[in-house]
């Protein structure tokens, strides 16, 4: 009770959600590593080909070990892969953000529709939810990759959303299932409010911050798969992005054989595994945030 | 326990639906795949010196095995087989059966992700109760972090860093394949020990794969069964502590069966990637190949075969935890 | 190729290994016995790697396979074995034939002497009877043009077979196309085969047009059961014999009853399976492989495979890679345009950085390789070739003759005023186009053309939709020989509408197969060609008399660049003598240009 009464108020008010946020993420240095390391790879994305707009090349200078001109060295074109993996982390960025997006229009639509409505409705849409929850999505991916080229950050966050809403779907349902008995709820009923009204504003709000920690875990995911399927190969690609370089790397630069290409392997690699650090650590603040218990506890 | 039957006949009946759902899914998703196995294999006739007629002769023959008949009907045909069992004929492989091939590749799957799992749920267990107990002090907090970072790393990174570590480093596992050939397959140590071997990586992969849930579902049962009333109650009452901790054990490991469900289906959806990296013959990298060549029956089968896999693996986790929680059963 | 993830395919077995094993263990005892004896010297394990052939444990041992546990030269055999002489197509090295002399009725092959299967059978007509019989059914012979047509084959004894081609037709090719068939068991195959298939053969070539029809989708028919045939246990005349094959190597044991298995040193040969060339370079980093086959790689592997102990040695590949166009599209239509960009772009560049050690930047587009153009072009005409060294003015003049203007941020635009934007396409997994397609949009892009490389998912689709008109620049594999009319066939042939029959040719723009569209005529030194049909005289032409076809076509290809060729590829093998010495040197093109199993049966490969 306590916890929704402090999360509702926590949204409603602006101020003290940002005060309450800026106090959960300086409570641990972690949680500051963290948030620093998530504003630093969207500062990233943005920025980064602003600085790099086209990368040059130089045959000449093929893997060239790092040096004070290349700060990681060159890859198989000679170009700067320090440049490559700036320029490259907008398209792994914003394909995650915008699969998150997708996710939660997907995900909060579906769950709050069906955990308001119940009944018929209800149990199709959890059905069509269980489907999309089996359906192993990795491999789905990869034999979609064939069918539609999802190169394009729109296209392949789609794909990746449309695969991957089934558990905020399932969490939002049950979040609004027993938001729905709760006394505000019953009240704005009992005041004749329509059905829309009472989701839009009544149930989303109260939602929101359970859905935001849903799709941090799964932007990590989103990174992984998007990433994985260039690594692969398998997704035609017409930009530089850390999972074609991680291809790249492997399969024609040979960096599980050759030290010279070994940093343009480790390069992307690392970036993934930062990222996902920042977003763990990260994650801590906002679990404490919307599950006060912990902080009593901890 | 009639209520146990009915239960487990429900989820046998969902899931049979599910599988249905996906095989025509799969079935129709798979026909709407450009170019024809063929295709590739002209090209390569090309390349190899043979005329354009030529080659179509060849293909002609070696790909004899796609059907003309309508959609429809062929979906209706491979519904009548499955039923039998029959995934019918690959064609990259001109007519071997589609189900030799994926039989053939399920033990190098299903085997290293169940030593996988065990491996990681011993680990990640332990770990879980002691970053659970220990969740104030500094090793707790990294042992949590720990967990959730492995749990978030993609798979092909976990790979590829184990194999640059101990096969390009250090060489002390060998990279790709199942076995040494000079091995004869059989019930001998070398072989035995050649397998083994070469499933070290694959394995450990697996392993790191889930032992993240493992970790993190424990921590969070622990610290949940720890605060429950019925625990302090029994701590108040002066309960021996032996009887304690089964209470807890007992129930913190309850939530674990989910979590049992969830990583078996990650681990095999996300086979390919490990299986790749490692030239693995499993039935991810079957998968893979099968996209490669456009070989679609061998495609829908693999396809199905995961996703039954993962129905499964839902289905005994959820008897598991009605047959532990009596809560459930009810 | 380089394609990094080669398509075909390897299957795990632990079942099939199992059985596999279950059934083979024991020729494999016996023939290790056997063999310790019998050999030169004995040699041990060679290790390699069949580049057109991935282990695919589980699939069967049968040649007609897509994807067989066959391996030619080793287990796989056939009369002779090409040595892919460009001035002479009937050049062969002796296989299952020892000699072979050509005559009106066909040709007539002595077998070797020795010749047995690796149950201590002989080799018989039979044998190459059924053989024949099984390539009617598998469409490697037959009316298709180009394929061969036998009337009969004929024992005459003491080891002599007579093939005798169809009366009437005069194929140039027959000698080689019967000498590189493969040779299969008549007591292995012969079951599999309709009993009258050589009355529907014969049927097949009749000139009954319709009975012809029928009986050549009844030999279709009949190649089907055969592709898929799986034979219990490996008969095989080579060298070697298939002893097991696991998921990840395959096993081969020399055969006692090789017809010369006394030049066989190796007393095993194991081919591992690859899934890309990565797996190759490791396994030659750590120095596990006695030979390997071309693999597309960096400088740096290739110097790290030097010092692993490796020797380099270079053979000729037939095939170039190019930028071809879609003329139907817009700017390409215009020479001008094509030849303005061949002089923006910098192929030594561009092959520095997407074939570095295994391509070699193409001097001239003539649609041959460099080594062919230098041997049918007298020096004057090569001197009349133009090399389009890297010239941007040349360029920029080019367009500007055309129509096209240069805005103030350096920008092209097209004659209608729009700005010009280049599409390159190229393919998934063939690595090499694709690194070159960043250098050569950089090159593009800095002169003005702002060009983007475009990665289609697979070549299947990238065929199809290349035929369906939808790519107005990509890659292309052309000068595919090294038969001359092979090579020109690329781009004179049906992806430019021509259909050829007995040396003539039909030109249809509309041709669905047709997306290149270039004109049907081209006006070269003040004379009007016809390429596609210059093309079809040339596959009647012997190769002694092509000589002028080819200065005519090499001329107008140069000139007018359906296609920019951008490399050569050079067939790079590596061997290590850690094992087995005298292995062929560069320069031993005819023994480098096939595999391992051939050096052996000619007494290369030596145990230390």
């Amino acid at each position: 009770m306590a916890a929704t009464a402090a999360l509702a108020t926590a949204v409603r008010n602006r101020r003290p959600a940002f005060l309450a946020f800026r106090r959960a993420v300086l409570r641990k240095p972690s949680r500051i590593v963290g948030f620093a390391i998530i504003v630093f790879f969207t500062l990233m994305g943005i920025c980064g080909p602003w600085f790099y707009g086209t990368l040059a090349v130089d045959p000449n200078a093929i893997y060239a070990p790092p040096s004070a001109d290349h700060w990681l060295g060159t890859d198989f074109a000679g170009s700067d892969v320090f440049q490559e993996v700036v320029v490259g982390a907008r398209y792994v960025l914003s394909t995650a953000a915008l699969a998150a997006l997708f996710t939660s229009f997907f995900g909060i639509t579906v769950g709050l529709v069906a955990g308001y409505h119940r009944g018929f409705v209800d149990s199709a849409l959890m059905r069509v939810t269980d489907f999309v929850l089996t359906i192993p999505g990795l491999p789905l991916l990869i034999i979609l990759s064939t069918v539609w080229s999802f190169g394009s950050p729109w296209q392949m966050g789609l794909v990746l959303g449309l695969t991957g809403w089934g558990g905020v779907a399932r969490a939002v349902r049950s979040q609004a299932l027993s938001l729905r008995e709760r006394g505000f709820l019953e009240a704005a009923r009992g005041l004749g409010l329509p059905s829309r009204h009472i989701i839009v504003k009544e149930l989303l709000p109260n939602i929101a911050p359970y859905v935001a920690m849903h799709l941090l875990l799964s932007v990590i995911g989103f990174i992984g798969a998007e990433v994985g399927l260039f690594f692969l190969g398998l997704v035609p690609f017409s930009s530089t992005n850390w999972g074609v370089m991680l291809n790249q790397a492997v399969f024609s630069g040979g960096a599980m054989n050759s030290p010279d290409a070994l940093v343009y392997l480790l390069a992307p690699l690392v970036c993934i595994l930062l990222l996902t650090l920042g977003i763990v650590l990260f994650l801590d603040a906002v679990d404490e945030l919307f599950n006060p218990r912990l902080r009593e506890r901890a | 326990m009639t209520g146990f039957a009915r239960r487990l006949a429900g989820k046998l009946l969902a899931g049979l639906v599910m599988v249905w759902v996906v095989v025509t899914f799969t079935f129709f998703l798979v026909h709407a795949l450009p170019g024809k196995p063929g295709d590739v294999q002209y090209e390569q006739y090309i390349m190899q010196g043979l005329t354009p007629d030529q080659a179509q002769a060849k293909v002609a023959s070696i790909y004899g095995f796609t059907s003309h008949d309508s959609l429809f009907a062929q979906y209706a045909g491979y519904l009548g087989k499955l039923v039998r069992g029959d995934l019918g004929e690959s064609i990259s492989y001109s007519g071997v059966p589609v189900s030799h091939l994926i039989w053939s590749a399920l033990p190098w799957t299903v085997i290293p992700v169940l030593s996988g799992l065990l491996v990681s749920f011993l680990i990640g267990v332990v770990a879980g109760v002691v970053a659970a107990v220990k969740r104030s002090s500094r090793w707790g907090g990294l042992l949590s972090v720990s967990g959730s970072l492995v749990a978030g790393v993609p798979s092909f990174v976990l790979a590829l860093l184990l194999l640059l570590v101990f096969h390009t480093e250090w060489n002390l596992l060998p990279d790709a394949g199942t076995s040494d050939i000079t091995t004869e397959p059989g019930w001998n140590p070398d072989y035995i020990g050649s397998v083994v071997q070469h499933a070290v990586l694959p394995v450990c992969s697996y392993a790191l794969l889930s032992y993240g849930g493992w970790l993190l579902a424990m921590k969070s049962s622990v610290v949940t069964v720890l605060g429950d009333d019925f625990i302090l109650a029994s701590e108040l009452r002066g309960i021996a502590p032996v009887t304690r901790a089964r209470y807890i054990g007992r129930n913190a490991i309850l939530p674990l069966f989910t979590v049992l469900a969830l990583s078996f289906g990650i681990m095999f959806a996300g086979s390919f990637f490990i299986e790749d990296t490692f030239d693995y013959p499993g039935l991810g990298n079957l998968l893979l190949k099968s996209i490669g060549t456009r070989d679609y029956p061998v495609m829908a089968g693999a396809f199905l075969l995961i996703t039954v896999a993962i129905i499964a693996a839902n289905i005994l986790a959820d008897l598991c935890y009605t047959l532990i929680d009596p809560r459930v059963r009810r | 190729m380089s394609r990094q993830k080669t398509l075909a395919a390897a299957v795990a077995a632990a079942v099939a290994l199992t059985a596999l094993s279950a059934c083979s263990s024991s020729s494999s005892k016996k023939s290790n016995g056997g063999t310790s004896s019998g050999g030169a010297k004995d040699g041990g394990v060679y290790t390699s790697i069949d580049a057109n052939n991935q282990i695919t444990a589980g699939a069967p041992m049968n040649p007609f396979n897509a994807a067989p546990n066959m391996f030619l030269g080793y287990n796989q055999m056939s009369l002779g074995f090409d040595k892919k002489n460009p001035s002479d197509p009937n050049d062969f090295f002796p296989g299952l034939a020892a000699s072979w002399t050509a005559s009106d009725a066909g040709l007539t092959v002595q077998l070797q002497p020795n010749a047995k299967w690796s149950d201590g059978t002989p080799v018989t007509a039979a044998d190459i009877k059924t053989s024949l019989a099984i390539a009617y059914t598998q469409g490697t012979a037959g009316p298709a043009a180009g394929n061969f047509e036998i009337s009969d084959v004929k024992d005459l004894g003491g080891g002599k077979v007579e093939i005798d081609e169809v009366p009437g037709v005069k194929n140039l090719y027959f000698q080689r196309l019967v000498l590189s068939a493969t040779i299969v068991n008549d007591k292995v195959y012969s079951g599999q085969l309709p009993a009258d298939v050589w009355t529907t053969i014969a049927a097949a070539q009749g000139s009954d047009a319709a009975a012809a029809k029928s009986a050549a989708d009844k030999l279709t028919a009949a190649g089907k059961p055969i592709a898929a045939f799986a034979p219990a246990k490996d008969i095989s005349a080579g060298p070697f014999v298939l002893t097991r094959v696991g998921p990840g190597e395959a096993l081969l044991d020399r055969n006692p009853n090789f017809f010369a298995v006394s030049k066989v040193s190796p007393k095993q040969v194991i081919l591992r399976h690859y899934s890309g060339n990565q797996q190759i370079w490791g396994y030659m980093n750590n120095g596990e492989l006695d030979s390997a086959p071309y693999t597309a790689m960096p400088t740096n592997i290739l110097d790290q495979v030097l010092k692993a102990g490796y020797t380099r040695v270079d053979a000729p590949s037939y095939v170039s890679a190019s930028i071809a166009f879609n003329e139907k599209q817009a700017p390409y239509d215009k020479t001008a345009v094509r030849q303005a960009l061949a002089y923006v772009i910098d192929r030594e560049a561009v092959t520095k950085v997407g074939e570095p050690v295994g391509g070699m930047t193409t001097p001239y587009t003539t649609g041959l390789i460099h080594s062919q153009t230098d041997t049918f072009l007298s020096d004057d005409q090569k001197a009349a070739l133009n090399a389009y060294k890297p010239d941007t003015a040349k360029a920029a003049t080019l367009l500007q003759g055309a129509g096209f203007t240069k805005d103030g941020s350096g920008q092209w635009h097209l004659p209608d005023g729009t700005q010009w934007t280049i599409t390159l396409q190229t393919v998934n997994g063939f690595s090499d186009w694709i690194s070159a397609s960043t250098i050569v949009a950089n090159e593009l892009t800095a002169f003005g053309i702002k060009t983007t490389p475009a990665v289609t998912a697979d070549f299947a689709t990238y065929q199809k939709e290349m035929a369906a008109g939808k790519y107005a620049v990509g890659w292309w594999l052309v000068a595919l020989g090294p038969q001359t009319d092979k090579a020109y066939n690329r781009i004179y042939g049906s992806a430019d509408g021509y259909t050829v029959k007995n040396g003539q040719a039909t030109h249809s723009d509309t041709s669905p197969a047709n997306w290149q569209h270039t004109p049907a005529t081209y006006t070269v030194n003040g004379q009007s060609i016809d390429p596609g049909q210059l093309t079809a005289q040339l596959s009647v032409t012997p190769v002694s008399d092509q000589k002028p076809i080819i200065a005519q076509l090499a001329a107008a290809t140069n000139q007018e660049l359906p296609m920019i060729q951008i490399w050569d590829y050079t067939k790079v093998g590596f061997y290590n003598e850690k094992h087995f010495t005298n292995f062929p040197k560069s320069g031993q093109d005819a023994l480098l240009l096939n595999p391992p199993g051939v050096w052996m049966m000619q007494g290369f490969v030596q145990a230390k």
